[in-house]
Order: C-alpha cells, then structure tokens, then sequence
C-alpha cells in the first residue's frame, strides 16, 4: 500500500553527486577568493617582498664589502687578536682563578652589607617609636625619663652599627672596581672594535629591518599597506574637510632612501632627496607623494589604478618636470625655487608676455598693462610702419612681445584709423608744444657718432639692443621685453625721439623707461645717432586719407573692441573695458569636458595636449561656426613647455595653511617687489638674486659696470634706499653708465625696499646706531689702521671733497656716505671677507692678518674699530668729537 | 701587510682624479736632448709704450716704466711661455718656492711661470699699499690687501693655469703667475729665446703662450742628447 506522498522512486535516488559538484564548488570559489584577495589584488604584496630580496642582497653585499676590507686590515685584526687573548686569559689562567675569588668575595661582601643595612634600619624605626613615645609623655605631662634612657641606648647602638655598615659599603664597592678593573682591558678593546667595524655593523642592522626572525628561521618580512593620513588636506563635494590617504610608499619603498639611485622604478631613490625630502623641506611622512605628484594616493590594486592613469580619474601622476606645477599650491614665491626652474620660467613668462591683458588669473590681477600707452600714437609712429605692425608685428621685430593676429591690410588700416582719431586730440596738442629740436641737423656724422658712444655710456643697453643679436634681458627663449632699436627710424622720427629720451614721461606719464637726466645736447646727439639706425618706413600710398576716413575708424573700433588690445594698451576711450579672455584661476583643473577641441580629431584628448595646441597654434580649435581670437605668441617649445607647467599650477583645489609654505607678509613683498623690478628690468643692470647684470657683458673692466646687487637689504639702510630710489645720487662719480631717474612713487619705492629687504632676510629694517657707545679707543686704533703706514683706505676711498690720488676709474665709494647708507653690521661683514659678499670685488681682503701691534693684534677687534670709525665719519666732525669715552 | 697597503693604494688611485693620475710621472731622465729657440713676432714691432704713473708717484715713478703687454726685442717676443703640453714622463717634478717681487709698483718678473703646485712668495718691498687681486678660473681667486707692513704674502697655487694678477689701487700693476703641469716650460727672455732641456726622446706639442697674442703650438720631435732647434711666430690677431 502506498502512502500518501511518499514516492519510493524518489527515496531511491541519490543525489550525492549534486552534493559533491556544490561543496567542490564551494571549496574552489572560496579558495579563488582567498587567492583573488591575496593575490590578484595585492600586486604590491610583490613588490614589497622584491624590494625586501633587493635591500637584502645589497645590504649583504654592502657588509661583505666592508668586511673584506676590514679583514685586510692590520689594525682590525691586531685587536681582533688582542681581545681574544684577553678574553682567554680571563676564562682560563691566573687572572681567571682571582676573578672567581673576587667575584665570590663581592657576593658575601654583598651579603654582609645587605645585613647591616637592614640592622641600621630596624634600629631606625625603634628610634622613631622612642621618639614618638617621648613626645606623647611630654604631651601628657608624664614622666619622660624612660623614653629618654630609650634613646639614647638605641643611639648609642646606631653610632656603633654606622660605620660598620659604612666600611662594609666600601670594601663592596673597592671588590666592584677590582672586578670592572679586570674587565675594562676588554670593554676598551671591545669599544675600538665596533667603532672600526661601523661601517660594516650598519649594514647589519639593514639586514635586519628587511628580514624577520623565526627561531633559526629567517624570512623575507613580511609585506603591510604603508600609508600616510593627511588630516583635512581635501576637501568633498559639501566642502567639509576630508584627510588623504597616501599609500604610495607600499611601493616606492626606497623613496626616502639613498643608495637606490640607480635601481629601477618603484624602488629608485628619489632625485634630490637629501635637499627634497628633507625634513625641513617635503618629508614623505608628513607630506606622502601625492601632494606633488598627484595620482590615486590609496589605490593598490594596479599600478595604473595607484597611479590615476585611469579613466574619470581627474589626476593623473605627474612625472618628472610636471610635478613643478604642483609646487605654486603651497608655494608662494616660486622663483626662488631650484627645483621648479620651468615653473619660476612660466611664471615669468606668463607675467611679462601679456597673458593677463586678456585673462583674468587670481594672484595676478594688478598686472599692469605691459604694452606702451596709445594715448597719443599718432604723434609718435609713422602711420604706414604702424599698419604693417598691426598687420603682423613679428615682421618688423620677430622678438617682439607683441602677438600677432593676422589681420589683413585692410583691417590693419582700420585699426590704425581708429587709433589716429582717438589719438588725434591729445596727440596734436602734444605736438604744438614740442616743436622739432633746434640745432637737429639729420645725418650728421660727428654728432651719431657722439650720440653712439653716449648711448653705450649712459646705459642704454642696459635694456634696449642697438644692433642685430644685441639683447638685454631676454624672455623665456628669445622674446626681448624692451625693444631692439636697430631699426627705429622706421617707426618713429627725430622729432619724438628727442622728447622721448629726454624725459620718457613728458609724453608717457606710466612708461616704464626712465629718465636719463640727458641734457639738451645729449638728447640731441642720441637723437641724431638713434635716427640712423635703420630706414624711414616706404610711405603706403594714400595713407592720410585712409586714416582719415571715419568709416575706417569705425570699423577700426569694432575690431579693437573684439580683439581686445586695451588689455594691453592704453586706448582713449576704452579705459574701463574688462578682459576679453576666459579666466584661467583653475585652468589647470580644468576637465575634458570642459575643454573645446573644435573638430581636431588628431590632437589626442588629454589636458596637456588641448593645452601644448592651443599655446602652439592659438586658433586651432576654430570651426566654421566658432571663431577663436587668441593672437598667435611664437612661442618657442621650451616657452610653451614652462607655460603648461604655470598653467598646470593653477588649480582649484586649495591646501590648507597648515600645509603651505612660507606665505608670510614678507613672502608677499618679495613676490610683488621682484614683479616690480621685472617690469622696471632692473635686472638689466643689475644681478639681483644672482640673475641678470646683462649690461656687464659690454664691459671689459667690470669694475666699471652697474653694481650687483645680491644681498642689496643687508647692505643698506632701507632709510637710504628709499631715497635713492626716488632721487638717485652719484655714488660712484667715476663710472659713466648712470642710475635713471624711474620716478617711483613711495609705494613702489617700498615695495622694492621689501623686496631686497625680504631677499635678504633682514628682519628690523631700521637700527639705531648709538655714537655715544663707541669707545675712544675705537676710533684711535681704527684712525691709525686707516692711515697710510697700514691700511692706507683713503688711497681709493673718496672721503667728501677729498679725492683719492689717480684716475678715477680707481677710486672707491664716498666713506662719509657710509654713515647714512651702510647698515653697520654688514660693515663687519664687509671688512671680514669682501670676496664673500661680493665676488670680483676690487675691494681686497685685509684680514686675516691685521696688524699685530694694534688692538691686541685681534682681527675682530680692529674690524670692529673699523666699522666704528667710518660710521662716524659721516658726522660733521669726523671722529674729533665723536669719541667721547664711552660707558659700555 | 703589505697587502694590505696594496688594498690602500688601489683605494687611493680609484678614489684621486683621473686627470691627477695621467698627469705626469717625473724619474731621472738619462738621454735627454733639449729644445731651444725663440718666438718671432710677426709685423712691425710696436713702439714701448710708456705707462703713466699716476699714484704714489714717490715711491712707483722712481723708475720708468714700458707697458708689458707686449714687448719685441730684436723681431722676437719677450715674456711668452712656450712649454710641452703632453708629456707624461721626464724629469723630477717637485713644487717650488718662487717669488714675485713688486718693487717699484711692477711686477718682476712679468710674467712668473712654476710647476703647478708651488707657493708663490709675493714681496712688497715699496713700503705702500698693494692689493693682489687674482682672476683665476680654475684656482680659486684671491685678492689680498698688501699694506706697508705686510712685507710677504704667499699663495699657493693647485691648478695648472694662467693667472692674471692685478693691482687695484696702482691700475697699471698687472702680472702674470703661470703654472705650469710639468717641468718643461720657459719663459722667453730679453732676447726672445727659451730653452728646454732633459727632454726625454720622442715627439711633443709644443705650445707657445702670450698674453695678449694667445697660443700656437707645433710639433718638435726630440733625439737623445741632441738639441732640437725650433723657431715660433705670433702675431696680432
Ligand atoms: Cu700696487
């Protein structure tokens, strides 16, 4: 009979198999996961036992090195000899049986005084029961007699147990000394060992860290996550601060390590390392890689995942050169930085080609507009030149700042026409008051040729070339920032020419070029010379009327308005208009997306191509339905590469202070001050920072040439320098090139000061010089150090009105000026080692080896009398008065 | 022990320059011959030109004085170096004590030349103040005040080179220190003729430098014991 729902047929069957094929199944997913966890996952699980293998394996190498070495050497292996002998005679031997004696005499002696100690003390604590019974009877009014004989009985016991215990402390301690007697030969030998070994025992401890011990087995160690945690170093989608994770030495184990130059990646050492990952610098483990070298910090799954070069991931790693443009995140100046050469180079770039006429960038807004006012540019150029030179300018200077923006003639002349009326005005009246220079006779030879030889004098060249190939300070490759004159006579005539050099601002009143303080011949001869350089521009026909032509003008309007050249002119009329370009603040972060690749399909899709295209051909992105503006620059390649690194730098992202570098008030100056001195080209003259001093090269006698002015706000006295800079002196009468005239206004005036000052780190720029404090003796000591029988300083120093002996062309700086101009302190410096401050000095080293008869023959002391001395010179009664015996 | 000083020595030799150790070998030189012969100057022999003393006239103008730069005597240069420029091996090289005098506010000689490696005595016997200013590239230079009571000054000289040295406070001062790599070099005397000798045979650059004409070398092959004539000619570039 069958019950109900019972199938014997099912019962029957068997579904071992089913079961078996599960847990097989069971088995292998989970031992793939094992693995897949494991392994598949942990590539850097192999790095890091391929780096421990390699550390090893030099390590090794390195000892056996260092042992062979120290096996070779007769010194090592005398005492290697001589501490086994020592040795040996202290386990067997005469001295072997008395170290047991002593050794056993030291046990009991221990033991004695171990026993009287504790006597001492068990006698103490009956004392301090005495004592208390004592007071308590005194307390009570009873009789104290009892405690009394108590205590000094238990006195008189100390006093005989006290100096037993003393003499047992002693005799323990004389049995000590023996015994470490015995043993000092082998600990000294012991100590000369390991100190010759060092170099070899060093390795040791390396051999150590990269293996583990397991009883008398010995493994590779074991490989772990190495990260980094950056606390609120980003920031989410909701700006809360978040940290960064960095996990990048789990493999780039080596990083933070010398002796791993020349391994290969990931295990290299990093380049720069003992200046770059200093810890006063980049620690790895206070800052991880990623905050230069960007990446996916906390990936470890692939090396392409680790380094971000993966899709939607937004940074990738910055390899080599580009990790530069990380540095301007926490750097504020980054011109002083070494290992940043292409970005201080793109920033340089960026700043004094023009970029910010046209795009707004944070950190450089208030630069101003590098191209000359147009004010009254019809008064200046002549009107075909400036066609041509708006049609395309690299064809009359292919250095020139000034882009080109491929206009046609006929737009060219409209633009010209627009400038001519706008100009018209100021221009005209301009030109009524400055008549042709009287006495201009063109072409006269005698006078070029006197104005040829005073342009080279007085500096001309410090800034402007007068001849092909000539430059001064150059931009990036080759750009020139300040005109070769070569051919000036197409573009200007001798009429302005005259005014010009004479007084800049009489037609500029915001040019940057100076006043050289030409008198009228002066002007006139330079005049004559600079209009023989070069040929009067070809007249286009009809060219009055065509700039006359109102339509011409109104069109011109249009055009300027669109191209933007008020962003870096001044045009009448356009003072208020605002940039034409985009803002690049966070152009470095800026996506894919966000980037505009027209129809160029071969320029590959990433920033850094979008980016070298667009520097290289600025139009290329144009379609037929979107055109582009953007004039083209003629970069050179080495330009455009320092350009992307700036570009690059900046981001969106903002680190915050606690990471940054120095963004102190004094940063700020130096960084506002130096863009200052670019826009003047004082380093046309001058080598400041160790740059520049390009004029120097025009001069065989360097002595003659400007004065470098590294270490300038250490030298002077800010107080001095203001003046200067507002009203320049002859400092030095013998030397023909002239300080200009730049009429700074006192906050420029400053902002250099804080410069040089912010250079030189010079911490109170104003300290006062007590005269009442120099001591007679000083000023008596340095009068005779001064004097022709030693020092002899006034055979080249001028003094006031006294002249040294000879031609100038020897002579040395006014010593009266030292008073107001010198800062005292770098007076002492000076006198120490003038070579030092300045190298090529024709000032020479007196010391070491000041006269022995003086000052005690101390060196410091006659410097010191030195300083004093000519710090008072500059009173009105030089030294007579001002040595008043001083109270110190 | 003495392997182990063999281990130093290898140690040293991997770890000096190379330039050092290819430098020059110096031993006794048995079969030398010499080279000798002087240095025409080509074109019209200059008129001396008399330097201005304008300073310290009591003391620098007591003897006249003819601009250095460039002296002919007789058709032929003075106070050029003519000197082999690759011979590895000759004669003993050891350094010297030479000295520069400054008597007169001039340099005597001229033109001083010395193996590399000698110290310099410079005198000042003029009982005012000089300064020895050094524009040396490849020593490190110097420029030494030298008041009246500094009577010497000695300098050490460590590269092979030629030395410019200039006094700041008498303009016209200038001097050359010349040191030399290896032994065989001279200085042209008053008639224009050097002498080198102890050279062992073979054949050798010779070079000729003047301070203000340059350098011209030429080839001289040297027999043993015999003297190799030789005739050099500069001129103004
Ligand atoms: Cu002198």
């Amino acid at each position: 009979m069958a019950v109900r729902g019972y199938d014997e047929n099912e019962e029957k069957k068997s579904y071992g198999s089913v079961f078996l094929l599960g847990t097989s199944l069971l088995v292998a997913v989970s031992l793939w996961s094992l693995w897949d966890d494991n392994i598949t996952r942990r590539p850097w699980k192999k790095f890091q036992t391929e780096f421990y293998r390699l550390d090893y394996r030099k390590a090794k190498a390195a000892y056996d090195e260092e042992d062979k070495k120290l096996k070779a050497d007769p010194g090592y292996q005398d005492l290697v000899k001589k501490l086994a002998a020592a040795e040996d005679s202290l386990t067997r031997g005469e001295l072997a049986k008395k170290l047991k004696s002593l050794r056993a005499e030291e046990a009991r002696a221990t033991v004695r005084f171990g026993d009287l100690d504790q006597e001492v003390k068990f006698i103490k604590s009956e004392l301090e029961e005495a004592w208390y019974e004592y007071d308590h009877a005194v307390q009570q009014g009873r009789n104290t007699k009892r405690y009394q004989e108590t205590i000094q009985e238990l006195e008189k016991e100390k006093a005989k147990v006290d100096p037993q215990l003393e003499a047992a402390r002693q005799k323990r301690e004389q049995l000590k000394e023996e015994i470490k007697n015995l043993d000092a030969g082998i600990k000294e030998l012991e100590n000369q060992l390991s100190k010759m070994a060092a170099e070899r025992d060093k390795w040791i401890r390396v051999m150590e860290n990269a293996t583990v011990n397991l009883g008398l087995l010995s493994i590779y160690k074991i490989p772990k996550i190495r990260q980094i945690v950056l606390d609120e170093f980003d920031r989410n989608n909701f700006d809360e601060p978040t940290g960064r994770v960095d996990r990048c030495q789990t493999c780039h184990i080596a990083a933070n390590r010398p002796g791993f130059e020349n391994e290969p990646q990931p295990f290299r050492t990093h380049s720069r390392r003992e200046v770059l990952l200093a810890d006063s610098a980049h620690s790895p483990d206070k800052f991880g890689c990623t905050v230069c070298h960007e990446g996916q910090g906390a990936a470890v799954n692939s090396v392409r995942q680790a380094h971000g070069e993966v899709s939607y991931w937004e940074f990738p790693l910055l390899r080599g050169a580009k990790a530069q443009s990380s540095c301007a995140s926490c750097h504020l100046d980054v011109q002083k930085l070494q290992d940043a050469p292409l970005l201080a180079q793109g920033q340089r770039i960026f700043e004094q080609i023009g970029c910010t006429g046209c795009h707004l960038v944070q950190g450089y807004e208030n630069i101003p507009k590098i191209g000359p006012s147009l004010r009254r540019i019809n008064a200046k150029a002549d009107a075909s030149w400036m066609v041509r030179w708006i049609a395309n300018s690299h064809n009359y200077r292919p250095q020139t700042r000034m882009p080109n923006f491929s206009f046609k003639e006929d737009e060219a002349t409209a633009i010209a026409a627009y400038l001519w009326s706008a100009s018209k005005e100021e221009g005209d009246k301009w030109l009524e008051g400055h008549p042709a220079p009287a006495g201009f006779r063109e072409g006269d030879k005698e006078m070029a040729a006197k104005g040829k030889n005073l342009a080279e004098a007085v500096g001309c060249k410090g800034c402007h070339g007068l001849a092909e190939g000539e430059a001064s300070t150059v931009l990036g490759k080759e750009k020139e920032i300040i005109p070769n004159l070569k051919n000036i006579a197409a573009k200007v005539g001798p009429r302005w020419i005259y005014y010009w050099v004479k007084n800049p601002r009489d037609f500029s009143p915001d040019t940057r070029m100076p006043s050289l303080r030409l008198s009228d011949q002066e002007a006139l001869a330079i005049t004559t010379y600079l209009a023989t350089l070069g040929s009067k521009s070809e007249a286009i026909a009809g060219i009055e009327e065509k700039l006359g032509d109102a339509k011409n003008a109104k069109r011109g309007e249009a055009l300027v308005r669109k191209y933007g050249c008020f962003g870096c002119h001044d045009i009448p009329g356009m003072e208020k208009e605002s940039r034409i370009g985009v803002e690049l603040s966070t152009f470095g972060s800026k996506t894919l997306e966000e980037l505009f690749f027209g129809n160029r399909a071969d320029i590959r899709h990433t920033w850094d191509d979008w980016t070298y295209n667009k520097l290289k051909t600025p139009r290329i992105y144009a379609t037929e339905r979107i055109e582009q503006v953007m004039p083209q620059f003629n970069l050179a390649e080495e330009d455009i590469k320092a350009l992307r690194i700036l570009l690059a730098s900046f981001r969106d992202k903002k680190v915050p202070s606690r990471y940054t570098a120095d963004r102190s008030q004094r940063a700020v100056q130096v960084v506002e001050g130096r863009r200052l001195m670019h826009q003047y080209n004082c380093i046309g003259c001058h080598e400041i920072e160790n740059r520049g001093g390009f004029i120097r090269k025009y001069y065989e006698n360097p002595a003659l040439a400007p004065p470098p002015l590294n270490g300038e706000g250490e030298k002077v006295q800010s107080h001095w320098l203001f003046g200067f800079l507002k009203e320049p002196i002859p400092l030095r009468p013998w030397l023909n090139v002239r300080m200009p005239t730049f009429n700074f206004s006192d906050q420029e005036a400053n902002l250099l000061i804080g410069f040089f000052n912010g250079l030189s780190r010079v911490e109170i720029p104003y300290a006062y010089f007590d005269d009442r404090k120099v001591p007679k003796e000083h000023l008596d000591a340095a009068r005779i150090l001064v004097s022709k029988e030693y020092f002899n300083c006034f055979s080249c120093h001028k003094q006031g009105d006294k002249n040294p002996e000879g031609p100038q062309e020897g002579w040395a700086p006014d010593l009266n000026l030292a008073r107001s101009r010198l800062n005292p302190n770098w007076i002492i410096k000076w006198l120490q080692d003038p070579q030092k401050v300045q190298p090529g000095t024709k000032m020479p080293s007196f010391f070491p080896g000041g006269p022995d008869n003086i000052m005690g023959g101390k060196d410091e002391k006659q410097i010191e009398a030195l300083r004093d001395y000519i710090v008072m010179l500059g009173t009105k009664a030089p030294g007579a008065d001002g040595g008043r015996t001083a109270s110190r | 022990m003495k392997k182990a000083m063999l281990v130093f020595l290898v140690a040293a030799l991997v770890t000096l320059p190379l330039s050092s150790l290819l430098a020059y070998e110096g031993g006794a030189v048995s079969d030398g011959g010499t080279i000798s012969g002087v240095v025409k100057f080509k074109g019209a022999a200059p008129a001396p030109k008399k330097v201005e003393v304008t300073k310290d006239k009591e003391v620098c103008a007591k003897t006249a004085k003819n601009d250095p730069t460039l002296i002919v005597s007789g058709g032929n240069l003075v106070n050029a170096v003519v000197s082999i420029t690759d011979i590895k091996k000759g004669k003993k090289m050891a350094p010297q004590k030479v000295t520069m005098d400054q008597n007169g506010c001039e340099y005597k000689p001229h033109v001083l030349a010395f193996i590399v490696g000698s110290s310099v005595d410079i005198l000042n016997p003029d009982g005012i103040l000089h300064n020895v200013h050094s524009y040396s590239k490849a020593n490190s230079p110097f420029n030494m005040a030298q008041p009246k009571f500094k009577k010497t000054i000695t300098v050490k000289i460590d590269k092979p080179e030629a030395i410019s040295v200039k006094c700041d406070v008498h303009g016209w001062m200038s001097g050359w220190l010349f040191a030399a790599e290896n032994p065989y070099f001279s200085v042209t005397d008053n008639s224009g003729s050097f002498k080198l000798t102890d050279v062992p045979p073979g054949t050798y650059t010779l070079e000729v430098w003047h301070e203000t004409l340059g350098k011209v070398s030429q080839k001289v092959t040297v027999k043993a014991k015999q003297e190799a004539k030789v005739t050099f000619e500069m001129e103004k570039k």
